[in-house]
């Protein structure tokens, strides 16, 4: 067996201890010295074979296989491979080659939207079939769209409408003029309804077979989740695995994998072990120490450009922070390069943006959140705190895409102390974190950490939009600027992707003009893949498909 | 005999009613919201408010206490917040792979230990005798998280003996042969400190039986010097060995939870840890509940069996 070679490297492992207990080190460092199915293959595979299982280390157990009403990217990175959005997002463009993934038709094969942008009317893609041998057709969407947003209907559920009430907020009627035909009427124009179809993170619009909610009910049918996509559920045994087969009658590019074995292993040195000893074939969520060992082992790393933003939402209710100067120094003092390379050692990107990357309307802002902190000095003494003042950060101590927030938090402590701020650390561990966070900062506190993001720059509108001040909506620093809701009311209704990025984009500038948020590291969630895995793309989102990998 | 059962099952129950309001206030205390954090991000104030409602958690603490204990009575243990399923149906998979694990790291305890104690005290101060109490005093101190990553990196990265983690194996999942190909690291790792106490235990009871006039007597009645040890002065050190035994379940249950985490074994520790972060409160309850449930039972039975091994006791209790 291969990984029963000697391990030659462990001395070189030791000199990285650092300031862990030597025991925890030791250990690791035998880990991560050790095993590794040797060099990575040559580059010619050859063509894409038929057949296999793929064996996925996950970062956390998945919630429920009930993609409307699930929480957490982890989960929709199981619930995608079974269930479609009617439109949906081209993931087979690596990051590299588009920053947005392109849209296109899902179980939609093709729609119109009104030149009033009121009316969106879907054509159901035909010969579909749920995996449970039913036909795909209006019907079946509208009672998926009654489910997630009609308070009357036999089949609503309220934690399904609770996790996509922004994709169906102006939603006014949903009518099927034919058997393959969907309407559905706005109250006003909604742009980023399309954009909101294909997102994933908290709730989804994959589509239900209708017959297994009638048959299992709104609570259970997560037991026995039948959708149309790529693969079909076989079994889910908690804790240890969910297996998923090739859907033979799949409509687009039928999957070259048989399997597809999803195994929770939340203690990341596991997940390392369990990728070296070969009982899974890639690993989520790599511990940012492992990566380098692990590729020279031979594993394949793959990075994309989600949308993911770890940003600080500043306290417009705090006398200093109130000051647009005292926010726009604290934007120049911290070095996003320095946390992204010295501490993260690569994983992240910096993020000059309030907006990530990929997001139709990024626009790159170095001179706003570069590093410089004499400017930050100069307009701490023009604001009045020739000296710096105090307050206190809160931050999560762990959570879904947080990365590692304490000693984020920590680097960013620092770089404040230069310019003379001193911050006190509040951390919360991630449960209590969200809700305390979703009340919005209280006084005293400075600003509140969070990590979020979309490919839709609505995305700004739910962070921003005064509307949604805390504890009602998400803008927890209580943010509230007339002229920015005017710009994305219009960026909203604007009737073209084109018009709405200029108008998103404005957005932008007004939001960093006024130093609302700090944005300070973009994530590149990476893979770690054994050489045996062939075509997985990372694209610009925090999910993948399956269908085109296959296995050497 | 029977009042000593009597009396302990009463407390037994009562400690159990102590520990599920216990942990019943403690989560209400514990700051976050199952709600928010099954919503997520996104979910606006009122959204929370009609789902806390539709789940009943805008009702009062003592309802919800009394509903939940009525529940209990009745075999109910409530549903899951998030995953909406029964209780029981996630719970009692978990405790049976706890209890296997458990089960398999009492056996090397028991196994190794006692036989280890035993021959270390017949022999003290031989070779022997300080060899194995030098590695059980090691054994005694290692914290358990280390021990199992170690064992991990020799026997299943270095030696790929035994699987790395998991319960079965994740490409083709098997019958008894794979669970017991899996069970093995972990419930050595688990096995470490409790058999370096019970064997220590054992050999510092075995050395004060071997001083006793009973088997001075029989030594020198010309009895066998095997039949002495493991006949004889054996009997005599079964009572307090059982209870180091019964406190050492104890401490094995807590120390599984970080073996659970490490080797990724599907247990009650494990669930435990998801559901906090999920602050899915009827998961926690009755996990905990269980757990409590176990140590009380240990507890019983290890004084059930002194008893029955030692009639003194019997009257202490």
């Amino acid at each position: 067996m291969v990984l029963s070679r000697s391990c030659s490297r462990r001395t070189s492992a030791f000199r990285r201890s650092g300031a862990r207990a030597l025991a925890v080190v030791f250990a690791l460092s035998v880990l991560a010295a050790c095993g590794g199915p040797g060099n990575a293959a040559s580059g010619d595979a050859g063509p894409p074979r038929s057949g296999g299982t793929l064996a996925i280390g996950i970062e956390s157990e998945v919630d429920i296989l009930d993609p409307q009403r699930a929480g957490g990217w982890v989960s929709w990175r199981v619930n995608r491979q079974i269930f479609e959005p009617l439109v949906d997002e081209d993931l087979s463009v690596p990051s590299g080659q588009a920053a947005v993934p392109p849209l296109r038709p899902g179980l939609a094969e093709s729609w119109e939207i009104s030149p009033d942008g009121k009316v969106y009317t879907f054509h159901i893609r035909p010969n579909v079939k749920f995996h449970d041998g039913t036909p795909l057709d209006a019907a079946a969407v509208e009672f998926n769209v009654r489910r997630m947003w009609d308070k009357s209907f036999e089949f609503y559920d309220a934690k399904a409408a609770g996790q996509t009430t922004f994709v169906w907020q102006h939603l006014e009627s949903v009518t099927t003029p034919d058997r393959m035909t969907v309407r559905f009427t706005m109250t006003q124009a909604f742009e980023p309804f399309l954009r909101l179809l294909p997102q994933g993170g908290s709730g989804s619009t994959g589509i239900i077979s209708p017959t297994a909610v009638r048959t299992y009910g709104n609570d259970n049918v997560a037991e026995h989740p039948v959708g149309t996509g790529p693969f079909k559920f076989v079994d889910r045994v908690r804790g240890q695995r969910i297996t998923l087969e090739r859907n033979d009658d799949y409509w687009g590019d039928k999957p070259y994998l048989d399997r597809v074995v999803f195994r929770p292993l939340p203690d990341p040195s596991a997940r390392v072990a369990a990728l070296r000893a070969n009982e899974v074939d890639m690993i989520a969520v790599p511990p940012p120490d492992s990566v380098e060992s692990l590729q020279q082992a031979g594993f394949q790393i793959s990075e994309g450009a989600p949308p993911h933003v770890w940003y600080l939402s500043f306290n417009m209710a705090d006398p200093t922070l109130g000051n647009k100067l005292v926010r726009q120094a604290i934007n120049l003092a911290i070095d996003r390069q320095g946390l992204a390379t010295n501490l993260l050692r690569d994983t992240v990107k910096p993020a000059y943006d309030v907006q990530a990357p990929a997001n139709a309307a990024y626009v790159e802002n170095t001179a706003a959140y570069g590093y410089d902190p004499d400017k930050a000095k100069q307009l701490l003494a023009q604001a009045g705190y020739p000296d710096g003042f105090e307050t206190t950060m809160m931050t999560s101590v762990d959570g879904s895409g947080q990365i590692i927030p304490v000693p984020m938090a920590e680097y960013i402590q620092q770089d404040l102390a230069k310019v003379g701020i001193r911050i006190k650390l509040d951390t919360t561990e991630w449960i209590s974190y969200l809700t305390k966070w979703a009340q919005g900062t209280p006084s005293g506190v400075g600003w509140a950490q969070q990590s979020w993001g979309m490919t839709t720059p609505y995305w700004l509108y739910i962070a921003t939009s005064s509307t949604l001040q805390a504890p009602n909506g998400p803008n927890v620093g209580r943010y509230s600027n007339p002229e920015l809701d005017k710009v994305m009311a219009q960026a909203m209704a604007a009737t073209s992707e084109a018009d709405a990025a200029g108008l998103w984009k404005q957005a932008n500038r007004i939001v960093t003009d006024d130093a609302a948020i700090a944005p300070i590291v973009n994530d590149k969630a990476p893979y770690v893949l054994s050489p045996k895995v062939r075509d997985f793309v990372s694209a610009s989102e925090e999910w993948y498909d399956l269908n085109r990998v296959w296995l050497s | 005999m029977i009042g000593f059962l009597l009396r302990r099952l009463g407390w037994t129950v009562l400690i159990l009613i102590g520990v599920s309001v216990l942990v019943f206030l403690l989560m209400q205390l514990v700051p976050g919201d199952p709600v928010r954090t099954m919503l997520g991000m996104a979910a606006t104030g009122e959204r929370v408010e009609e789902v806390r409602h539709q789940l009943g958690l805008d009702r009062s603490l003592p309802i919800q206490y009394l509903d939940y204990v009525a529940g209990v009575l009745h075999g109910e243990l409530g549903q899951s917040l998030v995953l909406s399923q029964p209780v029981s149906s996630i719970l009692f998979p978990k405790l049976l792979n706890t209890v296997i694990l458990s089960a398999g790291s009492l056996l090397i305890c028991l196994l190794v230990g006692i036989p280890l104690g035993v021959l270390a005290g017949a022999r003290q101060y031989s070779l022997f005798d300080r060899g194995s109490m030098f590695l059980s005093l090691a054994g005694a101190s290692v914290p358990v998280y280390w021990a199992a990553l170690v064992i991990v990196s020799i026997f299943a990265l270095q030696l790929g003996w035994f699987p790395t983690s998991g319960m079965y194996d994740t490409r083709n999942p098997g019958g008894l042969a794979d669970v017991l190909h899996h069970l093995v690291l972990p419930a050595a790792a688990a096995a470490v400190v409790p058999t370096a106490v019970i064997a220590r235990m054992a050999r510092g009871t075995m050395v004060e039986a071997l001083q006793g006039d009973h088997v001075r007597m029989l030594r020198a009645s010309g009895v066998p010097e095997r039949s002495v040890i493991w006949r004889h002065a054996l009997r005599g050190i079964m009572p307090p060995v059982v209870n180091i035994v019964g406190l050492q379940v104890g401490y094995l249950l807590g120390g599984i939870i970080f073996v659970e985490v490490v080797f990724n074994w599907p247990g009650l520790g494990g669930q435990l840890y998801t559901s906090i972060t999920a602050g899915d409160m009827p998961l926690i309850q009755s996990g905990v509940l269980f757990i409590a449930l176990v140590f009380v039972l240990v507890n019983l039975i290890t004084d059930v069996s002194v008893a029955l091994l030692d009639p003194r006791t019997r009257k202490a209790a």
